[in-house]
């Protein structure tokens, strides 16, 4: 008698668990779904493939960071600030070198700079166990002023015109190389988090630190691991992006690790780390990205966007808080 | 003392809960339990986790709603709708964690959440003599006027039933009050508890130390999934009676001890120090055999267990295992030595919660199930199930989140990662706290059979029984010395003389 009564119980958790599971996952597609409607119709622009492929190209530069912040997210590694830095240094030594070495050992070299820097990131927040605010602030702040005494506060100028020609050309005729570069990378970071010991022990060090060291998890090298990986994304997508504008700045990067951050919570993957998965920050990025779009194709100004930006980020972070402690409450 | 004691039974009831019913999903966790507290008396209530204690508790101090019964207070039924409320309707809950702000004094600590004071300043004056009233009522020997982060854990215990007590309330809850006390505090406890009782407190003593509620207590409350079971006056009843009531079976088959061959030693520490904790630890542990480590908390236990396992770092001693010497600075060191560790805090440091049942088994070995970093999946799925199933945690179903399962099952998935590891010696810290009765059985049995296939085993416990049944010997440590090494049959009494230091050997 208490049996059946306690497995019917024990069912209905189930099913409202799953309930909840699915509304999680299904709230952000969801609005995606009806910003896209609403988007079709306040503007007859919206709707087409010029305008679909030019929200795909700004997601692209976007999405290859947010799989790193995904990382650093995951591990409760906070967030890297250095991204602005470290994407700027890629796209600099990328057109800089450019002429010197050659347009892809120039990329790779850019690469591997944004890299080294991911990698004195995790050194300072994983073996040393320095703030990751502070941490990445403070070497993105020396990475920018390197990268401003290396070009001399001028803009480089690229010179290799075939390769902005590549990148943006369509493959097949529909989607853009610089695409299908972020989805490859999309696909191999779901990969990299959901069937390989790194990604195991990435959600164990954010989920409890405490028991990953205790079970052998190297807690360290993990967490390092995660801001060198977004250091390296970074500087990739500073290097597409450079070569893709044929120009870079110092600046050029100013702004991506907000976006990321914002694609990254809304799409609900936890600041107090263990939870979340790629393909949900994906998620969170495209609701960003056709929101975005929809203002500028609506003509409102850069601060009103800024200001909608600050709200869904403010209101996503609130809901993970305010989900954790209901779930803790018990 | 009897006539005092029968004249209490005649008091006037003050509490009376009615056919209490509260279900959460996925437990009934009381069911229509009656409960009769009256003026003047130390009311026990017993019960195995999950016996619903807790939940009663809760719901006293509005924390929960019942779904079903009421609550009568001095026989009018008052609805608590909120911790806030039950406090002023004269209920004063002390929980097992100290609530106090370790920087301030024990006067501001008393005084907390109604401090005197006029225009938002203290007055200083008025808050200390309020709290020396207090105390000295309870007759506490503490000073008002001490900083209560360098009290000792019973002083504090003693300023937060202090500050409970300054509202004068007519019930005092008292949830597991000497879980960290040694046996010389536990009196001064009891004092207290006294002083609270005769001052016509209603006193509600939760607490899974039988010994001292047949010392205090005036009526004892068994409860048992849920249920009320038994509710009757201490006078004429055991220990062995409780426990019955509380698990319906006898404390030998909770502790089995396996018979098995005692072989060579495997692991042997020497000189093992580290200032401030413990110094010139020195043992040696062989195959077959449970060794038992007793102590008070504090005594260092955890410390010198820590340190073997490399999650703390030692100043020197040597660790051989069979017969290598060996420097373990990580437990990724120790996992690769033979050494697996089943920490004392369950939820901090062994399991993900937020992570599946297979996910916490295989977390230990994960490297050796992947190839080129990329985990066999199958292989995984195959290994998790055959531990679950071999360490009868229930359900077996790996995908699920080890947080949806209970203490006991939990524990066997901790156990379950550190078999998986196949450890040559394990490390068992207070393996069965916090687990039903079951379960701890259950866990014994699996540790039968590790040492049944020839695994040393160090067994750190704080229940001397449980030492006593299961250990070949008993390394007791004081002040982070050991302070015997005890053979098999010896008696509580040689365990706790040894732990608190009076013998020297």
């Amino acid at each position: 008698m208490t049996q059946t009564t306690s497995s019917q119980a024990e069912s209905r958790v189930m099913v409202q668990n799953r309930f909840s599971n699915v509304l999680q996952w299904i709230a952000v597609p969801a609005g995606t779904v009806v910003l896209i409607v609403a988007g079709s119709l306040l503007s007859p622009k919206f709707l087409t493939m010029s305008n679909a492929t030019n929200v795909l190209i700004n997601m692209s530069i976007s999405g290859i960071i947010v799989v790193g912040m995904t990382f650093v997210f995951i591990t409760r590694g906070m967030a890297d600030l250095s991204v602005p830095a470290t994407a700027a240094i890629g796209g600099i030594l990328a057109l800089g070198l450019g002429p010197a070495l050659g347009t892809l050992p120039a990329a790779l070299v850019g690469i591997l700079a944004a890299t080294a820097a991911g990698c004195v990131n995790g050194l300072l927040i994983g073996y040393a166990r320095v703030n990751p605010v502070i941490t990445t602030l403070a070497v993105g702040t020396i990475v920018l002023g390197t990268a401003q005494a290396f070009v001399g506060g001028v803009i480089v100028y690229g010179q290799d015109p075939q390769i902005k020609e590549f990148l943006t050309s369509r493959l097949f005729g529909v989607v853009p190389v610089i695409v299908l570069v972020f989805a490859a990378f999309a696909v191999a970071g779901h990969l990299l988090l959901s069937r390989t010991v790194l990604g195991r022990w990435s959600y164990a060090v954010g989920s409890n630190p405490d028991a990953a060291q205790a079970s052998a998890v190297p807690v360290r090298r993990t967490k390092a691991a995660a801001f060198a990986l977004t250091g390296g994304l970074a500087g990739l997508s500073g290097v597409l992006l450079g070569l893709t504008l044929q120009t870079a700045r110092p600046a050029i990067g100013t702004g991506y690790e907000f976006n990321a951050i914002t694609a990254v919570v809304v799409g609900g993957v936890s600041l107090l780390g263990g939870s979340g998965s790629v393909p949900r920050a994906m998620a969170g990025l495209l609701f960003v990205q056709v929101l975005t779009n929809i203002m500028v194709l609506q003509g409102v100004p850069t601060e009103p966007q800024g200001l909608a930006k600050g709200l869904l980020i403010a209101g996503a972070v609130a809901l993970d808080v305010w989900l954790r402690n209901r779930g803790g409450a018990k | 003392m009897s006539d005092t004691e029968s004249s209490r039974v005649g008091n006037p009831v003050v509490l009376r809960m009615d056919g209490i019913s509260k279900s959460f999903p996925g437990i009934r966790a009381l069911i229509t339990v009656d409960l009769e507290v009256r003026a003047g008396q130390v009311h026990a209530i017993v019960g195995e986790n999950g016996a619903g204690k807790s939940t009663l508790m809760r719901i006293l101090n509005g924390v929960y709603q019942p779904d079903e019964g009421k609550i009568e207070l001095d026989g009018v039924v008052v609805r608590l709708t909120s911790p806030i409320e039950a406090k002023k309707h004269g209920i004063a809950m002390v929980y097992q964690e100290l609530n106090l702000v370790p920087d301030l004094t024990v006067a501001e600590n008393i005084c907390l959440g109604a401090t005197p004071a006029i225009g938002g300043f203290v007055r200083r004056g008025e808050q200390r003599a309020e709290a020396e009233r207090v105390l000295s009522q309870l007759d506490a020997g503490v000073n008002p006027d001490d900083v209560v982060g360098t009290l000792s854990v019973s002083q504090q215990q003693i300023v937060e039933i202090a500050k409970a007590y300054r509202s004068q309330p007519r019930i005092v809850v008292l949830d597991e009050p000497t879980s960290s006390l040694s046996e010389h505090e536990v009196q001064a406890m009891f004092r207290l508890v006294r002083r609270l009782r005769d001052k016509g407190a209603a006193v509600i003593y939760i607490s899974h130390r039988l010994r001292e509620v047949l010392e205090i207590a005036d009526q004892v409350t068994v409860l048992r999934d849920g249920r009320m079971i038994e509710s009757r006056p201490i006078a004429g009843i055991t220990t062995a009676d409780m426990i019955r009531l509380m698990v319906g079976r006898e404390l030998t088959d909770i502790f089995p001890k396996r018979e098995v061959e005692i072989g060579d030693p495997v692991l042997k520490v020497s000189g093992l120090s580290r200032a401030g904790a413990f110094h010139d630890v020195e043992f040696e542990v062989r195959s077959g055999e449970i060794l038992g480590m007793a102590g008070l908390v504090g005594a260092g236990r955890t410390e010198v267990a820590r340190a073997i396992f490399g999650l703390d770092r030692s100043d020197s001693g040597t660790v051989t295992l069979d017969g290598q010497e060996r420097t373990i600075q990580s437990p990724a060191e120790a996992v690769r030595t033979g050494i697996a560790y089943v920490p004392e805090d369950r939820k901090r440091d062994g399991l993900v919660q937020q992570m599946s049942i297979r996910d916490n088994i295989t977390l230990a070995i994960l490297p050796s199930l992947a190839s080129a970093g990329w985990i066999r999946a199958g292989e995984q799925q195959r290994l998790a199930v055959e531990k679950a199933t071999a360490m009868t945690v229930n359900p077996p179903v790996v995908d699920r989140n080890v947080d949806t399962l209970s203490g006991g099952n939990q524990q066997k998935v901790v156990l379950a990662k550190w078999l998986a590891t196949k450890p040559r010696v394990l490390i068992l810290d207070e393996p069965t706290r916090g687990v039903d009765v079951g379960a701890k059985s259950d866990i014994h049995h699996i540790i039968g059979d590790f040492v049944a296939q020839g695994t040393a085993v160090i067994l750190i416990s704080s229940e001397l029984p449980e030492v006593i049944a299961v250990s070949d010997r008993i390394l007791v440590l004081h002040e982070g010395a050991i302070s015997a090494v005890l053979p098999r049959g010896s008696s509580e009494q040689d365990v706790m003389r040894a732990a608190t230091g009076e013998v020297e050997q």
